[in-house]
């Protein structure tokens, strides 16, 4: 089974062709670097796979599924995705955040709790998110991509703004996250604090994948 | 529960509490109508029989001014913090969120409504209670249909660059219908005469027709 499989995606933005015919296969349980410098496409892509951005043009299928066709929708709760924002509202609390997320996905707040202790977030949780320190602000946005403990993580940049502990305790929790069915694709810049993490790296230059993906 | 009303509901009651937290919106479109009302109480003629008649027009057009300037704010929320990949991502058709999104914007309009109505009430001497249930039910189909059109105007003008330029241009010509139908229905409950069963129809599918459209549509619009 794999959990990505993208055939011929494209992604133009106006004149600007920001995916450029992407072909790759991501196999199940494996844990894939995508590298590239800026404006290489890498965000786009995993908003492509998060289902937040159509593609031009190709095909893609996530967990099995098309993102965009009559099933996506059913399956947003298996993504666990976090952009360069954190996809939380700064007027609400921290746990305000968590528990609407909880109830778009029917959980329960146990599993709110569970992830403020979890990521060490109990000391802001009743602070206005707009108030949170950056290293607060990423850890905030990464409970909210891991309330559904979604088998596929879709990881843009997460070890921005965190301080050494917090890095080591993501890079951790990846490594505890791999597993037969669980997959995550990362892109990252600097991903020195994940050493040994990757069974994989795709790079992609100009909105073009090298080396292929397969 | 299913998880499409699930969705609306915890859509409406985030919009609900951010509204109740902030009360940035909801109190600008407050002080903008009383502004509005207290304008034209000193510039309408008092005790003149045309100016009476100029009442319900001018009240539909508050409401719409003023609907204006809650609606533009509807989706600075999500567009802040990138909170709108969190709604883009429920599980569920995204018709779901336009409806919570609409229900919560229909609620600000319908409290705004009140608030024009008391305004009303005291500085231009407007008596309401010569037919209250058909104002209220006017009100409603009213706040239904502008909440409708303009949530998802909002929802497609947040990115746009010229947005506070954007939603009216787009918002007026769609809501003429409102504006028409709910000021002659008004006039006449306010006149005590029977408001004809055609108008109540054609307002009811105005706003039907709209929600529709928006359910299905509201997918494209929240995504890039």
């Amino acid at each position: 089974m794999n959990a990505i499989e993208l055939s011929g995606v494209e992604k133009r933005f106006g004149p600007v062709r920001a995916l450029d015919g992407i072909s790759a296969t991501l196999p199940a349980g494996s844990i894939i670097l995508l590298s590239g410098p800026n404006g290489a496409g890498k965000s786009t892509l995993l908003r492509v796979l998060a289902g937040l951005t159509r593609p031009t043009r190709g095909t893609l299928r996530v967990l099995g599924v098309d993102p965009f066709g009559h099933n996506g929708a059913a399956q947003r709760g298996r993504l666990g995705y976090l952009g360069q924002e954190t996809g939380l509202y700064g007027e609400l609390t921290l746990r305000e955040n968590l528990e609407f997320c909880a109830r778009l996905h029917d959980l329960g707040s146990e599993r709110v709790e569970n992830l403020i202790h979890e990521l060490g977030l109990e000391p802001v949780s009743g602070r206005r998110v707009r108030t949170l320190s950056l290293g607060y602000l990423r850890r905030a946005g990464l409970a909210r991509a891991r309330l559904t403990d979604p088998p596929l993580m879709l990881l843009d940049e997460p070890w921005n703004g965190l301080d050494t502990e917090a890095s080591q305790a993501l890079t951790d929790w990846l490594h505890s996250h791999r597993g037969p069915g669980r997959s995550a694709l990362i892109a990252a810049h600097t991903p020195s604090a994940a050493s040994g993490l990757f069974d994989r790296e795709l790079r992609l230059e100009h909105g073009r994948l090298l080396g292929g993906g397969r | 529960m299913r998880a499409g009303p699930r969705v609306a509901a915890a859509v409406l009651r985030k919009d609900l509490q951010l509204d109740l937290r902030s009360k940035d919106r909801v109190g600008h479109m407050a002080v903008f109508a009383a502004l509005i009302v207290v304008v034209l109480s000193i510039a309408l003629p008092s005790g003149h029989p045309a100016a009476r008649a100029w009442i319900p027009p001018l009240i539909w057009v508050v409401f719409l001014l003023t609907s204006l300037l809650g609606l533009g704010r509807s989706f600075q929320a999500e567009s802040e913090g990138g909170a709108v990949t969190t709604l883009v991502q429920a599980p569920c058709d995204r018709g779901w969120v336009f409806l919570g999104k609409a229900g919560a914007n229909g609620l600000a309009l319908l409290g705004v409504e009140l608030w024009t109505a008391v305004l009303c009430a005291v500085l231009l001497d407007v008596r309401w209670g010569v037919a209250l249930p058909e104002v209220l039910g006017v009100g409603l189909l009213g706040a239904i249909g502008l909440a409708a059109v303009g949530t998802l105007l909002s929802a497609m003008a947040t990115s746009a660059r010229f947005r506070e330029f954007l939603l009216p241009v787009l918002l007026f010509p769609l809501v003429l219908p409102v504006l028409i139908l709910g000021s002659r229905m008004t006039a006449e409950a306010l006149a005590g005469a029977e408001i004809p069963g055609a108008w109540w129809g054609w307002l009811g599918l105005y706003d039907w027709v709209f929600l529709l459209i928006a359910y299905f549509v509201f997918d494209y619009v929240l995504e890039d």
